[in-house]
Formats: C-alpha cells, structure tokens, sequence
C-alpha cells in the first residue's frame, strides 16, 4: 500500500542518465556531509507538496501516511521514539517521553515505563503531559467510532484491547497508570516488537479537554495538541472552554497549508533525539510540481516534501557539478513486486511461479524506474534494512535466467508437451492488473514480454493507483496477477511485512492485502466464498510467523524472520519482488545540512538545518 | 418577463436535479472503488470498513442517500447552510472548502472574462473594419496562435519567463484581496492574461466574422444612406447586433469557467473549485465532487438563463416567451 505517493520517473532514457551520473550516489546512512560541525539555528524550513494525501485527516490515531508521520515526529513524542536519521541507525529504537527503553518482564507480558519528568503540552494546554494523557491516546484507538487505521497493533495484543469501546472514556484493563509518571502494559501474549509499535504516532499523550469533543475518524487533526518541539501555529489561539468554543487551529487548514512554529513549552534538556534547528517548519499546498521544484531552484523553497522529483529535474541537478550534492536518495524501506494468485490458475503451481520469477527482467523494471538512483533491485520479500541485511547482498534465489525460467515451467502441469513454454488454457488472456500511471505504464511491456518467453498471455487493465488497489483487494475478484503492488514498513520490524502480508488472519474479503492468499486454509476460503483448486496446497506460514513474533531478542527476532523470508521465496513463492525504491529529495543552497529520517522515510525535519532569513509570517 | 424568468428558473432546479442525480448514481452507485474500503485504511478488519461506511452516511439505501443530500442542500447540515456533508478526504465541511474555494475560482474567471473581453472584442471590431489589411491579418494570426495554444503551456511559459527569468511576478499562489490590493492583484494578473488569451483570441475571430457579416446587411446600407456617421452605423448598427452571439457565449464560458479552469488553477496554485473537483475524483472524495457538480450545474443553468434575458434585451427581436 503507498504511504509515500509515487509520482516519480517518467522518461527512462533521462533517468537512465541521470542515474549514471549520480553514479547510484545519495545520502545512504547519513547526511549530505556538508557540515561536519554543527550547523547554525534559526530560520524557516519552507517546503511544498502537492497534496496533503492524508489517510485520517491528521488525526494521529487512525492516521499512517509517511509524510504525517514525518510531521509528527516535530509534533509529538511518544514513550519510545527514533533518532530521526538516515540509516540502520535511524530505525533503532530510543527513549523519548520515556526515561529507558524496558525489557519486558512476566515472560514478555509486562512493559513498565518510567516517563520523564517536567515535560508539557504545548499551548493551549500548557499543563505536565503524565501517563494518564498516554492512556487516553490508547483508550481513543480502542474507540470503535475512531476506526483506528493500525489498530490491529494493539487489538488482541495489550489486555482489554479489541477496539469495540464506544467511547474513548473506557479504560482498558490492560493498561495501568498506578501515578502520574509511571505506566504498565499488561500483554495478551509476548510480542516482540510491542516497543516499536508504542512508537507510532496513535500513541503520543493526547489532552482529554480536546480531543474529548472529536469522536469520529480524523475529527482531531486539526486541533492536534503538540506534546514535542513544533506546535501548529495558532495553536495558542485554540480555545478549550468548551466543545463548541472549538475552531480549527489557524496554521493547518488541509487544503492550503500546514505550518509548525516552536512550542514554548518545550525543554531540549528533556530529548536527546531532535537538533530542531529551525525555527519554523511550512508546509504549503503547490498544485504544480515543476513549479515546486523551480521555487527549491529559486531559493523560494528549501526543499521538496513527498514528491518524488520529476526526471527534467533530476537530470538538471545530476550533470551540474554545483547542484549535484543537493540531490539526497535514501532508502525508502518498502518493497514492489508483481503478486500472483495462489487460488487462480495458472498460479495455483509454484513451479510456474517459479518460472515467473526467473523470467521477470527485473535489470529492464529498474530502468523504467529510474534507474539505480530510484531504487535496487529486490530479490526477497522484506528490505535489507528492515532485516538488519541478515540475507546478504547475494541473496538471489531466480536470478534473471530464460533457461531456468523454461525448465522450471517444464515441471508444470500447464506445460503438457513439456518444452518450457505454458500450453495450456489457463495461461491464456489473463487479468493483469497494474496502474496508469508512470513508471507502472513503462515497466508494462516488460512484464508482458518476460511473461509471453513462457507461454503466459496476460491482458493488462490499468486503473488509477486506488481503484487498482481497490480491485486487487478484494479476495472474490479472483485477479491472476498485478503489477501494482507495493509494501513499506510501518514500523523498523520485519512483522509489519510477514505479519500482516502472509498470516491467515490477515486474509479479509475486502481491503485483503495478502494478494497471494498465503496462508488461506480450506476454512477460510469457505467462509470468503472462494474454492481452492483441486490438488493445490496452500503453505500455512501462520505458525512460524507467530514463532519470529514471541521473540524478544532483537538478533534473534531478525533472524527468525529472515529465515521466513527466504522459506517464502524458496518454498512458497507468492511474489516477484523487483524493486527496493529510494525517497528522492532536492534541497536548496539555503540548507546547511540535510537529514533524512529513516523511521517516517521522509525528510527529518528536526534534523535539518537552513540558513535563510524567512519567518513564519 | 418575471413569468418566463420564474418558469425558467423551475426548469434551472429540475435541471440540477437531474444532473445531481445522474452524478450521485455514476458516484456512489457505481463508484470506481468502495470510499469505505479505501478510507478505512491499512488493512482494515469488515467493522472497521463498516463503521467508516456508517460514518459516510453510506451505509443507508440508495435512495435514501440521495434524499439527505437534497434535503442537507436545502435545510443546511451540522456544518450549516447548504449543507454537503464532510469531505471524505480532509475529514472536514465540504461547505467550509467551497466558501474558501469558490471565490477564487470566480475572480479568475471574472478577472479573465474581463481582460479577454477588453481585448478580443475591441482587436475583432478593428479587424473587421479594416479587413484585409495588415493589421486584420496581423491579429488575427495572433489569434490563431493563442486559439491553438494549449493553457497549460501558456501558463508555464508565462511563469518561466515573467517569474523565473525576469522576477517581475511573484509567481503563483494566491493572496487574498483583504490582505494586499497590490498583491493580490500582482498574483492574479498573470493567470488572468494566460486564460484570456485563449479566449480572448476566439473572441476576436468571432466578432470580426459577425460583424464583418452584419456590416453587410441592407439596414447597415439604409443607416449609412440616413447620413449616420460611420462611427455611429459601426458602433450603434453595427457591433450592437453582432454582439448577441458574444452574449451567449460568454454566459457560457463563464459558468463553464466556475468548474472548468482545472489547468490554470493547477499550473497557478490557485486552489480553486476545478482543481479540487478534478482533485476529489481521483481521491474518490465524493461529497466534494458532488457538490462541485452542484455548484457548477446551478452556475451554468442560470448563466444560461441571464444570457436568455440579456439576449433579449439586445436584440428586439427576441421575445420572453
């Protein structure tokens, strides 16, 4: 699913280029190293996207788009947080309104935090943030009309939890606030990555005297409380008497702008995880992309904001010596790939899987890509970050190979003369779903033709980027196979990909984003109304998912997982992964030092440092 | 004429509710994905697409639907009077994003109709006048130039050369009239010029043709052999009557213009009502597309029905019937 809105690549030939000249360059696992020392404060960061594209309207509890989580991160703080930079560093995890990161106790079922003292609400709450205003965030995901959109991190997790509160009033019993510094988690079972998912914005302090009065899905996200450096500005102004004295903070208004000033609350003493050099952040709504890039050119901005750089443009900025260091690609943590389906034929045999796999040009997607600036080749399921690079950078279980691709399809049923090439009926005119949109449209011809070298005939249909996830979705559609599909993680742990990508619970009539069906027992295709075909079995890969997931330990817990990554892609085969993509950002002359913060997969905006005379006027 | 105005205005209301309709059924009838579904978010369980679908009021009949929408127009909703329900998008009044929207949405189209009429129609009478000669030809091969010239292609030129090369524009976005004459006025010229120019060199072709027909006529000849002064039988004779068919385009134009200026508000930041209706159908926001729809239905009906009463005032031919 894209939580980073792709308008990237058009041209190849030019991206082509470009990536040539930068040589597969960027900032991989730092900043631009334009300042060694440290950069100066003040300032505004001014940057523009054309859409805001929020999933909740900003509301933090249901709310998991890329570029909010980005803002937050200048917004609130949670119990546990990240150091908001690029790189493995970037995705470890570290105290933030908390005092330590705790090892669980009671086998993995309790998580006691301790959380700093002195730290506030911004204006106009203005009061000490204590472990109740945590409890609360929790108590509003638990809250069925808020419809929480990663809610399912914590239903049938934390005790009590299973998001059917009809108000954000009911406590939870697995969750204790025994004083107003102290907070327990009391687990359903041990889950491993319970900490990163105390790091997601749905679970930063939320003051009851406002978000009381917004009880539906996304109703608070113009009215967000800052608990971190930034506040929205004229969050001041925002008056609590009453539900009704309410009005909209002044500096977000969805359609036009988003502006953070500095919460005068705040104490740097308190958090060791943000610089916040500037003094402002603006985010401004440009309609026209190449009129965004013209202004980061100009000076009037200092960087892009989730637009991914036209190819014009990064061809301008790659072959000018001068300009070449202002173009910063890191990775975005986030896998595509084609995904087949198990219960449709001809892909009910892994051996035509297989074959799909070794037949897929993968080199030929990159390019449509963009090349090595865009992104890397991906060869298995999770990116190498997310599994702590535990499979190697050799790892290529169907490197690109006609030959193999023909002997693996010999094996299959749907090759009856057994010469390489499917024969059979079933691989005929088959539905393929992709986007209409660059670079889905380039890359189309290249599935199509690596497709036809054995003998499958695929008839693409190209939807635009919802309606083909929309369709894709939706289990009783039955689509063969789509070329659509994409995944990033929510959180630095490989379960935000195998957890919710390949477990038998995850398999929804609609809204399923285990397109393969992995997993899918006789049981569950009845109740979802579909048949497998006769003689197909379905890998049940929910028991060793569960395994990786009671593992505490961070090493062992990777490699738990990257184990399942390879069992998958060895022995289950459900997709062509064929691209790792990186987040491409311009910046201006005026930022004195870029950092891109791994964990939103965006820019970090407390880390990055301007030195420009705007104000937030 | 209040009689024909009245009757008119009867068909102006069963014209918008025709085309609601026809917009409510294409959208939510047979909407290109679930809005549930894609709102509900990542991999939503069935009660939390249900519960998103009861919160967008979807999960009602068809009819039902549709019969609140009608009545939310007329009485006003939680968010006031009209009433269109919440964006699906921005979780927020649709009413609120219209009144912030539609204004800008009608200065340009106003500010344009403006310019290209000060333009189109004075360059069409000279042409006409002086048919043939080199000023006829001159402009109206600059017309032909501005008629074939896509706005999107205009508008980037004009921001490259006039904001980017020559900084004598402050390029685009949009700053209210309250804040600062001089800058909203300094915003909005550029993509008035750039929309007019289309327009305006159509305009031209168009008034040149009628009047060089009307020029033609015998009671232009009579008017002449009255002893009028040319000046007279041009502007009084002549331009009054090639003018009607301006009339009606331009009511036309203009009621398209309040839906239709997609490009220029996009290439100019201007966050108009066409950009976010063009916006909303791509995110399948569709209380925002259906009240954009609204608006438009109703601009372009009583566009037309000025235009039918202006036309009549203009030529005495006409009759309200």
């Amino acid at each position: 699913m894209g939580k980073r809105r792709l308008r990237l690549v058009g041209l190849a030939l030019a991206l082509a280029l470009v990536a040539a000249a930068c040589g597969g360059g960027g900032d991989e696992g730092g900043d631009t190293g334009q300042a060694s020392q440290e950069p100066q404060r003040g300032g505004v960061y001014r940057t523009a996207t054309t859409d805001f594209g929020y999933t909740n309207g900003f509301d933090p509890t249901g709310e998991y788009l890329g570029a909010a989580f980005a803002t937050y991160n200048a917004l609130l703080r949670t119990l546990l947080a990240y150091r908001f930079v690029a790189g493995a560093p970037g995705n470890e995890l570290q105290p933030d309104l908390a005092t330590e990161v705790p090892q669980p106790t009671d086998n993995g079922l309790t998580y006691t935090f301790k959380l700093k003292p002195n730290i506030k609400f911004g204006p106009p709450v203005n009061r000490a943030i204590t472990s109740k205003d945590i409890a609360y965030a929790f108590q509003r995901i638990n809250t069925k009309p808020q419809a929480a959109q990663y809610g399912f991190y914590y239903f049938g997790v934390i005790k009590g939890m299973d998001g059917q509160a009809k108000s954000a009033d009911t406590k939870i019993s697995g969750i204790e606030t025994p004083d107003d510094q102290t907070i327990i988690f009391r687990l359903e079972k041990p889950t491993g990555d319970f900490g990163y998912r105390l790091a997601l914005a749905a679970t930063a302090p939320i003051p009851e005297e406002v978000a009381k009065c917004h009880t539906k899905a996304g109703d608070y996200g113009r009215y967000v409380i800052s608990s971190g450096p930034y506040m929205i500005q004229g969050s001041d102004q925002l008056k609590t008497d009453s539900c009704g004295a309410q009005k909209p903070i002044s500096g977000f208004d969805p359609s036009k702008k988003l502006y953070l000033v500095r919460n005068p609350n705040y104490d740097q003493a308190t958090d060791t995880l943000r610089k916040n050099y500037v003094d402002g952040i603006k985010i401004d709504i440009d309609t026209n992309l190449d009129d965004i890039f013209n202004k980061v050119e100009s000076g009037a901005l200092d960087g892009n904001f989730t637009d991914d750089p036209p190819p014009t443009v990064l061809q301008r900025y790659s072959t000018d010596a001068n300009k070449r260091n202002q173009i910063h690609a890191n990775s975005g943590d986030r896998t595509w790939y084609i995904t087949m389906n198990w219960i449709t034929p001809p892909f009910d045999d892994i051996h035509v899987r297989k074959a799909v796999n070794y037949a897929m040009d993968k080199q030929a997607l990159l390019r449509a890509w963009g090349g090595t600036i865009a992104g890397d080749i991906a060869t298995h399921i999770a990116p190498p970050t997310v599994l702590s690079d535990k499979l190697g950078a050799d790892y290529n279980p169907y490197p690109f190979d006609e030959n193999k691709a023909k002997e693996e399809m010999k094996q299959s049923k749907y090759d009856t003369n057994k010469d390489g090439v499917c024969d059979a009926s079933q691989c005929k005119n088959l539905v393929m779903i992709n986007r209409n949109v660059s670079p889905w449209t380039q890359m189309e011809p290249v599935v199509v033709s690596s497709l036809q070298k054995i003998g499958i005939q695929v008839k693409p249909r190209e939807l635009a980027s919802s309606a083909a996830y929309t369709t894709i979705q939706t289990v009783k559609n039955k689509i063969p196979i789509a070329l659509n599909a994409g995944w990033g993680k929510d959180y630095p742990d490989a379960y935000t990909f195998f957890g919710i990508l390949f477990a038998t619970d995850g398999i929804i009539p609609t809204g399923n984003t285990n397109y393969p069906l992995v997993s899918l027992t006789p049981e569950k295709a009845s109740e979802l109304g579909v048949d497998i075909p006769a003689g197909t079995q379905i890998p049940n890969v929910t028991p060793d998912i569960e395994n990786c997931q009671k593992e505490t330990e961070s090493d062992a817990r990777t490699t738990c997982f990257a184990d399942l990554d390879k069992k998958l892609m060895e022995t289950a085969v459900p997709w062509v992964p064929y691209l790792w993509n990186k987040v491409v950002y311009i910046t201006a002359p005026s930022v004195t030092r870029y950092e891109y913060d791994q964990s939103s997969g965006e820019i970090s905006f407390v880390n990055t440092a301007v030195n420009n005379n705007a104000t937030m006027s | 004429m209040w009689r024909y105005i009245v009757r008119r205005l009867l068909w102006v209301v069963l014209v918008v509710l025709i085309i609601t309709a026809l917009t409510y059924t294409i959208f939510f009838v047979m909407p290109p994905t679930d809005p549930a579904v894609q709102f509900a978010g990542k991999n939503p369980t069935p009660e939390q697409i249900a519960e998103v679908r009861r919160q967008f009021g979807l999960d009602k009949p068809v009819w039902v639907q549709y019969g609140l929408f009608l009545k939310h127009i007329f009485t006003g909703d939680e968010y006031g009077w009209p009433g269109f329900g919440f964006s699906f998008v921005t979780r927020s009044a649709v009413r609120d994003q219209m009144v912030d929207r539609l204004p800008i949405t009608i200065q340009l189209a106003l500010g344009a109709a403006l310019v290209w009429l000060c333009i189109g129609i004075p360059i069409g009478i000279v042409s006409a006048i002086k048919r043939r000669s080199l000023l006829d030809r001159a402009t109206m091969l600059t017309a032909l130039f501005f008629v074939s010239a896509p706005v999107f292609w205009l508008g980037l030129m004009a921001l490259w050369l006039f904001w980017y090369k020559l900084g004598i524009s402050p390029g685009t976005g949009y700053v209210p009239i309250g804040t600062s004459f001089g800058n909203w006025l300094s915003h909005m010229i550029t993509p008035w010029v750039v929309l007019a120019l289309l327009y305006a060199a159509f305009y031209a072709r168009m008034t040149r043709g009628n009047l060089i027909e009307t020029m033609g006529q015998d009671y232009i000849r009579t008017a002449r052999v009255k002893g009028l002064p040319e000046w007279k039988v041009i502007l009084k004779h002549g331009v009054r009557s090639s003018l009607t068919p301006v009339v009606t385009l331009i009511g036309l134009d203009l009621g398209a213009l309040l839906g239709g200026a997609v490009i220029t508000e996009t290439v100019f930041n201007l966050q108009g009502v066409g950009q976010w209706a063009v916006n909303s159908v791509f995110q399948g926001d569709l209380p925002a597309v259906l009240a954009v729809v609204t608006i438009v239905a109703l601009a372009v009906t009583l566009m037309n029905l000025i235009v039918d009463v202006v036309y009549a005032y203009l030529d005495p031919r006409v009759r309200y019937t």
